[in-house]
């Protein structure tokens, strides 16, 4: 129960509002509860409880979600304390009338939604080579639409205000997100419904601008694509869903280098899982992620397998900061032997030149959200990777402790592999004692 | 995110206008604006700051850009590093195969593992350890292998996540045959683990040391140390520990107390085993070819000071537990000498009201006494599984191979088995595989579990011939042991 409390504070707020006697009014059915507390104001705050989901409401002020009294709430509840049965008050019916219908909503807006790619840029396993210039100039014309569509959207609601978002968003978003579908701008429809998870955050006014902000750029530098060069306008155009055919991909200059696999992860999204497995040249250092698609439970591409070396030309998607590839052809692996032994950990960058590295892929491509880094000599911590000197990049708050990580590294210093994200960075292999890779 | 902050301006190369031109108001970008700014406009709404909303996302544009592309490294603080190890890493084979039993394979092996590769004297790959500690803390049996195994490393990681706490008060290393510790800094400073290990270390080398060691700091140890100190001088007790256990019977501490009588309980010659004699005669007397039970009255304090425990489990008779108390307190040894009957006819005696308790007193008195002769006259009258822990492991095996030869194979008769320690001897293997290829081919669902029972129990090296009868899983289970013992050896 206390498991979804925001933070310690929280736990520890809800205790006190969890006693019996500062509660009236309280009543509970199958899938709700509901009650009054009696807070440090005249009127006491309403808080009820969707257990379906489970979703909150409270008329307090705390920026807290859930607040100690949807918590206090809970608590009561959970210790028998709240009567079972009778009506729910008027407000409390009235509020989850209207989340109900919200879902419903939503359920019929996610069945008409086509699978997308879930990274964003184009090339899903839905979208075939280019299709005939008819349809293409017909797509150009609905994109156009679809986007200045959207960028009046996004003024409209920076002029309004975005305060009540917690309350509309979701509807509005899968409005939002079908006509972008139809609008063929399947990346941008994507960012859109990447948008709600945002919602749970205590800083979500801010994150949310901050979206809001980088979907607005790319639907303004689509709309002034003729003005900008040609890699900036290809990143541009895979952002906003065009897709990219594998026969023009393989068709492009190739990239030959001793690749290491340094991490891979799974996604499950909609009904497809993503398999992203990322690279680094031994050679030239360059990143690239290949990415694989197989309906759920079937079998994914498994010819990339982390720890190992592949001798590989890869042909890269175009784009101003490019990082998805295909690899067009192999030249012979090196697992991990006893020869290949040392081979196995690919080099590091050192922890205080990542920055400059991630402002130079931003500089390309502003709307990067993930980057794959091999930093050596780190020590990690609970909630960072630091280097020796104590220089430190934080991880991703949502990856919780990295336990396995810091038992292979024991306070010292390791080669990490991580995704760069803008809220931290995500570990994904670490090199042990013997330089073989663990999986994190 | 945190708030995005824009660290430093030094951050250039960045800047996402230098290289797309962000719209109308590129020209005169509001660098001023602070984040915070922005994001309250945007809440309230721009038109009530009378600003214009694309000029609003264009700036904040900018800024989410400029705060990702310009995050500086912070200063942290850098955990300080685990100690060195002491024992060599487990194969690299045994590791692979260990993080395939964690991740479900064989997964009711995974304590065999631990316990072979805890005597082998390795430790485990760094990155299992957490998922060990997580079985740790809901399994307790294991622990005592996790403190080697994980070693300074995991000791490291218990000292950040307070769910492993436990594994501090393990040993870090296993006792050794005949094997003395370095005294003085372990026994001063070790941890609870270390100093338990250090003491049961000397208790085999030199009982009477370890006692009078005990005895001088007695008083500053915790009342949980003091229990496990006493439980610790089981090994190699004698009647120069007495005086000691008898004055513990006064500790403040209910588990010193008992563990104090449990040890003199297997003294034929304290004075509780006196006192218990005393009672014993008295609740139980012989009238010619019957024994007659009278269970005490009350539970006086002097019963209570010799460990008898006033307040009886869930559904039984208050007088009746304090008779099993005290027949369980009671040297065995008495009662051929008191009655002139052997064991066997002892036992054989008819008894009238509370048997139950009289028969359930003399179980309990097998097991704290560690008598064996009693233990085998009990067993042939009825299997229990807790008599066969008295044994030696070969006799354990040979009563339940007879006891299989014999019996039907029933849920009671798993239970029998499952208190045989590994590995199972000759005769009951063979009695075992002949029982699961007659049952298996008729009643497979019944065979289930005993299959299972005994993949655990058997020999491994019996795998090919189990191959030979035809019983795959069975054999599958024993070679995967067979492969995992010989990677650990």
């Amino acid at each position: 129960m206390l498991a979804l409390a925001p933070d310690a504070a929280s736990q520890k707020a809800a205790a006190g509002a969890g006693a019996p006697a500062k509660w009236s009014g309280t009543g509970a059915l199958p899938d709700v509860v509901w009650g009054e507390c009696k807070g440090s104001g005249a009127t006491p705050y309403r808080a009820c409880v969707d257990l379906s989901e489970p979703a909150y409401k409270c008329s307090c002020p705390s920026r807290k979600f859930p607040c100690k009294h949807v918590l206090g709430l809970l608590l009561l509840w959970a210790t028998g304390e709240v009567p079972d049965g009778g009506e729910p008050a008027g407000w409390a019916d009235e509020w989850l009338r209207q989340r109900r219908e919200r879902a419903e909503k939503q359920e019929e807006a996610k069945a008409t939604r086509e699978p997308r790619s879930p990274n964003g840029p184009a090339d899903g396993p839905g979208d075939g080579p280019a299709a005939g210039s008819a349809t293409s100039a017909q797509r150009e014309t609905r994109v156009t639409a679809g986007l200045s569509e959207l960028e009046r959207w996004l003024a409209d609601q920076i002029a309004h205000g975005i305060a009540g978002t917690q309350q509309t968003g979701l509807a509005d978003w899968a409005e939002l997100g079908r006509r972008l579908v139809d609008a063929q701008a399947s990346g941008v429809a994507g960012a859109v419904a990447r948008l709600p998870r945002l919602l749970r955050e205590e800083h979500w006014p801010g994150m949310l601008l901050g979206e809001y902000a980088l979907i607005h750029l790319l639907a303004v530098a689509h709309r002034r694509t003729a003005e900008l060069p040609d890699p900036l306008r290809d990143t541009v155009r895979s952002r906003v869903g065009f897709p990219v055919s594998r026969e023009s991909v393989l068709a492009s200059p190739r990239l030959r280098d001793t690749w290491d696999v340094i991490g891979s992860r799974d996604e499950e999204q909609d009904r497809l899982v993503a398999r992203r497995v990322w690279l680094q040249g031994r050679a030239t250092g360059r990143a690239a992620l290949v990415l694989s698609f197989a309906p759920i439970g079937q079998v994914l591409d498994a010819s990339l397998v982390t720890g190992m070396t592949v001798d590989a030309e890869l042909a890269f998607y175009p784009g101003s900061s490019p990082l998805r590839a295909l690899v067009a052809e192999t030249h012979g692996t090196s697992a991990r032997t006893a020869a290949a032994h040392r081979a196995c950990r690919p080099p590091g960058m050192r922890l205080t030149r990542v920055p400059a590295l991630i402002a130079g892929v931003l500089a390309g491509d502003p709307w990067t959200d993930s980057w794959p880094v091999v930093i050596g000599g780190v020590v990690p911590a609970r909630d960072a990777l630091l280097d020796e000197e104590g220089n430190g990049l934080p991880l991703h708050p949502e990856g919780g402790v990295p336990w396995r990580l810091l038992a292979v590294s024991g306070g010292h210093p390791v080669t990490v592999a991580a995704e760069w994200t803008p809220r931290g960075l995500r570990p994904l292999t670490v090199w042990d004692e013997e330089d073989q890779a663990v999986r994190l | 995110m945190k708030t995005p902050t824009v660290n430093t301006p030094t951050a250039d190369p960045a800047a996402p206008n230098a290289v797309v031109p962000t719209g109308e108001a590129a020209s005169a970008p509001a660098e001023d604006a602070s984040w915070e700014e922005l994001v309250s406009a945007a809440l309230v709404g721009a038109d009530r700051r009378s600003v214009p909303a694309v000029r609003l996302l264009e700036d904040a544009a900018v800024q989410v850009t400029r705060a990702r592309a310009g995050r500086r490294p912070h200063a942290g603080r850098l955990p300080g590093p685990a100690a060195e190890e002491t024992r060599p890493l487990a194969s690299r084979a045994a590791g692979d195969r260990l993080a395939r039993m964690l991740g479900g394979e064989q997964a009711r092996l995974v304590p065999e593992w631990l316990e072979t590769a805890a005597t082998a004297g390795v430790r485990v790959p760094a990155h299992l350890i957490p998922g060990l500690l997580d079985l740790g803390a809901r399994d307790r049996s294991i622990r005592p292998h996790l403190g080697p195994l994980a070693g300074a490393r995991g000791r490291w990681l218990a000292e950040l996540n307070p769910a492993w706490a436990y594994v501090l008060e393990e040993a870090v290393l296993p006792r050794a045959e005949g094997e003395t510790p370095e005294a003085g800094e372990t026994w001063e400073f070790g941890t609870r683990g270390d100093r338990r290990a250090y003491f049961a270390a000397l208790r085999a080398a030199a009982p009477l040391r370890a006692r009078e060691l005990l005895e001088e700091g007695w008083a500053k140890e915790t009342p949980e140390d003091r229990a496990a100190f006493v439980g610790l001088l089981g090994d190699g007790l004698s009647m120069e520990d007495e005086p000691f256990l008898e004055a513990a019977l006064d500790d403040r501490r209910r588990e010193v107390r008992q563990a104090a009588a449990d040890l003199l309980t297997r003294l034929p010659e304290s004075r509780l085993a006196g006192r218990m004699t005393e009672r014993a005669a008295r609740f139980l007397t012989r009238n010619g070819g019957k024994l007659v039970a009278e269970p005490p009255k009350a539970c006086d304090s002097t019963m209570e000071r010799d460990g008898v425990r006033p307040g009886p489990p869930a559904g039984m008779a208050k007088r009746g537990w304090w008779l099993q108390q005290v027949l369980a307190r009671t040297p065995l040894s008495f009662w051929p000498a008191h009655f002139g009957l052997s064991p066997e006819e002892v036992i054989g005696l008819k008894i009238g009201d509370w048997a139950r308790e009289v028969w359930m007193g003399w179980t309990r008195a097998v097991i704290l006494q560690r008598d064996a002769a009693w233990a085998r006259v009990l067993f042939e009258a009825e299997p229990l599984t807790d008599l066969l822990s008295v044994l030696p492991p070969e006799e354990q095996s040979a009563r339940a191979a007879l006891l299989v030869a014999r019996e039907p194979m029933d849920g009671k008769m798993i239970m029998t088995l499952g208190g045989v320690a590994r590995p199972w001897g000759t005769h009951l293997a063979r009695a075992v595989l002949k029982t699961i290829v007659e049952t298996s081919g008729m009643r497979p669902w019944d065979a289930g579990e005993l299959i299972r029972l005994a993949g655990e129990r058997l020999d491994p090296a019996l795998h090919a011939h189990v191959e030979r009868l035809g019983v795959t899983e069975l054999a599958a289970t024993l070679r995967f042991r067979h492969d995992m013992l010989k990677e650990l050896s």
